[in-house]
C-alpha cells in the first residue's frame, strides 16, 4: 500500500465530486426539502380547515341526534322523517356524505349501526363517526338505565399513563420513547438510503472508469487496492461533507423555524379566536427533546462501518459489470441483505428488545441499520453494541479482501459483464 | 543492465494459457516491436511488464529492478484500451496522472505547459475532455503518456484508432524519443508498421515467442528470396508456379516467396510468355512472409491469416 497514491486518488474523487452539479444540487435540495416540509407542517397546522362532511342522522328516538349535534353540529344534521329513498338520493347528489338510521333497537338491543356513505372522508371520518356514535349511544343507554351520577363519572373517567425512564445510573428522566422511536427509525432509514446512495456512487464511478477506458492508464500507476481504497475514502469524505452540511442546515432551520412559526401565529390571530387554540400546538412539534451525543456518535460509527462494508461490495459489482444496465443481476446479493435489514428495522422500531431485533442488530450486514434504531429507542447492553461493531470490522476485512480480488481482475476485463461463475473464478485466481 | 528483461514468463487465465515461457530483452535506445496476431499474448506480456498483471512464473526486470511500484514510474504506458476522464479538465487530468507517476505538482505543471504548447493545445487547458474532438483527446493521451519524462515507453497497438495526422505525430514522437536515447517498446498486429520503425522485433503466436532478434538480421537470414513482379497481361502464370507462396496478389502485381531454391529467373521466364513486365525485383521477405514461414501456414488460424493480409 502506497498511501501517497491512495491519497491522490482520494483527492481526485473528492474534488471532482464535490464540484459536480449532482452533488451541489443534492446538498442544496435536501435541506430545501426539509425547509419545505417544515413550512408545510406549519401551514397545515395553521390553515388546516377540514373539509366538512355532513352525516345525516335519521333518529327515531330523537335523543341521539341532539347529543351528536352537541359534539359537532356541523357534521351531524337531523334528517329524521325523510324517507330512505330521499336520503339515498341526497347522498348520490352529494348533499350528504352519508346517513345513519337509528331506531330504539340500536339502543335497547345490540343491533349494529349502518353508515351508508359515498366513500369520501376516508378512514379518519369513519373513526370519528364510529367513536361519536359509540359515545352518544352509550350515554343514552346509561340515561335510560337511570344510572347514578357516580357510575357515569366512573364511565367518563380516563386513567392517564405517564411514563418515565429509570436509567441504569438510577436517574429518572422524561420518557421520550415515541420521539426516540421516530428518531431511531429515521436514522435507520438514513443509513439505508446512504448505503444505497453512496454505494451507487462508487459503483457508477468504477463503471465509468471502465467505459472511459482510463482504468488501464491508472492501473499502470496505481495498485488496484490503492485505487479501491482511495475511491472508497474519497466517496466517504463526500458523504461526511454532505452530512455535515445537512446537519448544520437542519440545526439552523430548526432554530429559525420556531420563531417563524410564532410570527405566523401572531399574524393569523386576528383571523379567528379558534386559531389561538391551535397556537399552543405549533411549537410542540418543533420543540423537540434533545438527542444524546452518544446516539449521534453511534450513528456516525454505524453509518461509516455500514458504508465501508457495502461500498467495497458495490465497487466489486461495478468492476464486474460492463455497463450500468448490466448491474441488476450482480446487485442482488447486496441489495437483498439491505432490504432484509430494512424490514427488520420496522420490527425493531416496535419491539427493539425482541430476539429478532437483537439478533438482527448483531448480524454485520443488518447491524448498521438495525442497531442504530435500537440504540435510539432502548437501552442496548454495551456488549451487544461492541460485539456488533467488532463483527462488522471483521466482516469488513472479509468483504474488502473479496472485493479487492474481484476488483483487480474485473477492472481489466472488457467486453462482457461477468456472471457469478466468473466471479468465483476470479476470487480463486 | 537492460531496460526490459523478460525471463521465462508464463501466465494463465483459468484454462487459457495466455503467455507461455516467454523470454526477450529490450536494448537501451532502440525501438522494439512486439508482433503477432490478436490474442497472441502481446497485451498480457505488456501488462506484466507494467506490473498491472502479475506473472504465474518467471521474472520481469525493468532497469534491472524486479517489476513493482518503483518500476511503474520509469515507464510511460499507452494501453490499447485507452481513454480519459470525460468530465475532468485537461489540465487537472494531466496533473493527476503526472502526480500518480510520482511527479511533484510544480514540475508537473511546468511539463504539462511545455507539452500543451508544443502540440498547440494550451488553449484547451481548462476545457473538459468530453468537449474535445477525438483527435484532440488523442493528443492529450500522448501527453499523459510522456509527461513524466520516463526512460522507457510502452505503446500497445498505438496506431489503432488514431487519425492519420495523429498517427504521423506519434511516429514523430517515437523517433524523437529514440533520438533522445529513450527505449521504446510497442506492439502491433500490423506488420508493415514495424518494418518502418523497429530496430528489434519479437514475434508472438499463441502465447509463445516464435522469433526474436534484430529486424535486419532476421531479414538477412531469410535471404533475398522474394520476388516482386509488376506486369500487364495474363496473370494466370502465377497459378502454374510450384514451390512458391503468393502473398500479395492483384491484377497486375504479385509478391511471390520462393520456397525450395527455385530459380527466380524461371518465374520471370514464365511471366514473360504472356505479359509485359514493368518491374521484376528480388527482395528480402516482408515480415508477414517471415511470420508465416516461421509459424507455418497450418498453425495460423484462418482468421488470423486474413488479419495479416488485410
Amino acid at each position: 500500500m502506497n498511501w501517497r497514491q491512495t491519497f491522490l486518488v482520494l483527492k481526485r474523487e473528492y474534488l471532482t465530486r464535490v464540484k459536480s452539479k449532482g452533488f451541489i444540487w443534492a446538498t442544496i435540495l435536501v435541506p430545501a426539502g426539509f425547509a419545505l416540509f417544515i413550512g408545510v407542517m406549519i401551514f397545515v397546522s395553521v390553515w388546516d380547515s377540514e373539509i366538512s362532511y355532513t352525516i345525516g342522522v335519521a333518529d327515531e328516538t330523537g335523543m341521539i341526534v341532539k347529543s351528536l349535534q352537541e359534539i359537532d353540529d356541523e357534521r351531524y344534521t337531523d334528517v329524521s322523517g325523510l324517507s330512505v329513498d330521499s336520503l339515498r338520493a341526497m347522498v348520490q347528489r352529494e348533499e350528504l356524505t352519508g346517513y345513519v338510521i337509528i331506531t330504539d333497537d340500536h339502543i335497547e338491543g345490540s343491533q349494529s349501526l349502518e353508515l351508508i356513505f359515498s366513500g369520501s372522508g376516508g378512514l379518519q371520518l369513519l373513526t370519528t363517526v364510529r367513536s361519536d356514535f359509540r359515545e352518544t349511544i352509550r350515554q343514552e343507554r346509561l340515561a335510560r338505565a337511570e344510572v347514578s351520577d357516580d357510575v357515569r363519572a366512573i364511565f367518563e373517567s380516563r386513567v392517564a399513563l405517564d411514563s418515565r425512564r429509570l436509567t441504569r445510573e438510577g436517574e429518572e428522566r422524561e420518557d421520550d420513547t415515541e420521539f426516540l422511536s421516530g428518531v431511531g427509525f429515521l436514522m435507520g432509514v438514513i443509513i439505508f438510503g446512504a448505503i444505497f446512495g453512496y454505494g451507487g456512487y462508487i459503483m457508477r464511478g468504477v463503471i465509468e472508469e471502465k467505459t472511459n477506458r482510463i482504468i488501464e492508464v491508472i492501473a499502470s500507476s496505481v495498485r488496484p487496492i490503492e485505487l479501491l481504497t482511495g475511491k472508497m475514502a474519497g466517496v466517504g469524505a463526500i458523504a461526511i461533507t454532505q452530512f455535515a452540511i445537512w446537519i448544520l442546515a437542519f440545526m439552523g432551520l430548526s432554530a429559525v423555524a420556531g420563531p417563524i412559526a410564532a410570527a405566523f401565529m401572531s399574524n393569523s390571530e386576528q383571523m379567528g379566536a379558534d386559531m389561538a387554540a391551535v397556537e399552543s400546538e405549533i411549537p410542540a412539534f418543533l420543540d423537540l427533546p434533545t438527542i444524546e451525543t452518544s446516539l449521534i456518535v453511534y450513528f456516525i460509527i454505524f453509518f461509516l462501518l455500514g458504508y465501508m462494508l457495502y461500498s467495497s461490495l458495490f465497487a466489486a459489482i461495478g468492476s464486474a459489470a460492463d455497463s450500468e444496465t448490466d448491474t441488476q443481476q450482480l446487485m442482488l446479493p447486496v441489495t437483498v441483505p439491505i432490504f432484509i435489514a430494512y424490514a427488520i428495522l420496522f420490527h425493531a422500531m416496535r419491539s427493539p428488545d425482541s430476539a429478532l431485533s437483537v439478533i438482527g442488530s448483531l448480524i454485520p450486514f443488518f447491524a448498521p441499520i438495525v442497531m442504530v434504531t435500537r440504540i435510539a429507542i432502548t437501552e442496548v447492553p454495551f456488549w451487544q453494541t461492541s460485539l456488533a461493531i467488532l463483527l462488522m470490522i471483521v466482516t469488513f476485512a472479509g468483504t474488502m479482501w473479496l472485493s479487492a480480488k474481484i476488483y483487480k481482475v474485473g477492472i481489466l476485463s472488457y467486453g462482457k459483464s461477468a456472471n457469478f461463475k466468473d466471479l468465483a473464478k476470479w476470487i480463486r485466481q | 543492465m537492460k531496460p526490459i528483461e523478460v525471463d521465462h514468463v508464463s501466465k494463465s487465465f483459468g484454462d487459457t494459457k495466455a503467455v507461455q515461457d516467454v523470454s526477450f530483452e529490450v536494448e537501451k535506445g532502440r525501438i522494439f516491436g512486439l508482433l503477432g496476431p490478436n490474442g497472441a499474448g502481446k497485451t498480457t506480456t505488456i501488462r506484466m511488464v507494467n506490473y498491472i498483471t502479475l506473472p504465474d512464473s518467471g521474472t520481469l526486470l525493468v532497469n534491472g529492478i524486479p517489476v513493482g511500484q518503483k518500476t511503474q514510474k520509469l515507464i510511460g504506458y499507452m494501453p490499447e484500451e485507452r481513454g480519459l476522464y470525460k468530465k475532468m479538465k485537461v489540465g487537472e487530468q494531466l496533473m493527476y496522472l503526472a502526480q500518480l507517476k510520482g511527479m511533484t505538482a510544480g514540475s508537473a505543471r511546468e511539463k504539462i505547459k511545455y507539452w500543451l504548447e508544443r502540440f498547440g493545445a494550451y488553449d484547451w487547458h481548462s476545457k473538459v475532455v468530453g468537449e474535445l474532438s477525438k483527435g484532440m483527446s488523442q493528443k492529450i493521451q500522448f501527453i499523459s503518456t510522456i509527461v513524466h519524462d520516463p526512460e522507457i515507453y510502452i505503446f500497445d497497438e498505438p496506431f489503432s484508432g488514431l487519425d492519420p495526422i495523429n498517427s504521423e505525430l506519434l511516429k514523430e514522437i517515437i523517433i524523437e524519443l529514440k533520438d533522445m536515447g529513450k527505449t521504446i517498446l510497442f506492439s502491433t498486429h500490423r506488420m508493415e508498421q514495424v518494418e518502418q520503425m523497429c530496430d528489434d522485433i519479437c514475434l508472438f503466436n499463441n502465447g509463445k515467442v516464435v522469433l526474436t532478434g534484430s529486424l535486419r538480421n532476421i531479414k538477412k537470414d531469410f535471404g533475398k528470396n522474394t520476388v516482386l513482379i509488376e506486369f500487364e497481361g495474363d496473370g494466370s502464370f502465377i497459378d502454374t508456379l510450384a514451390d512458391v507462396r503468393v502473398n500479395n496478389r492483384s491484377t497486375n502485381f504479385a509478391e511471390i516467396r520462393i520456397l525450395n531454391g527455385l530459380n527466380s529467373q524461371e518465374i520471370l521466364k514464365k511471366a514473360m510468355e504472356k505479359n509485359e513486365i514493368h518491374r521484376f525485383q528480388l527482395v528480402e521477405p516482408s515480415l508477414n512472409e517471415i511470420f508465416i514461414s516461421v509459424v507455418g501456414e497450418d498453425n495460423i488460424k484462418k482468421q488470423q491469416l486474413e488479419e495479416l493480409k488485410a
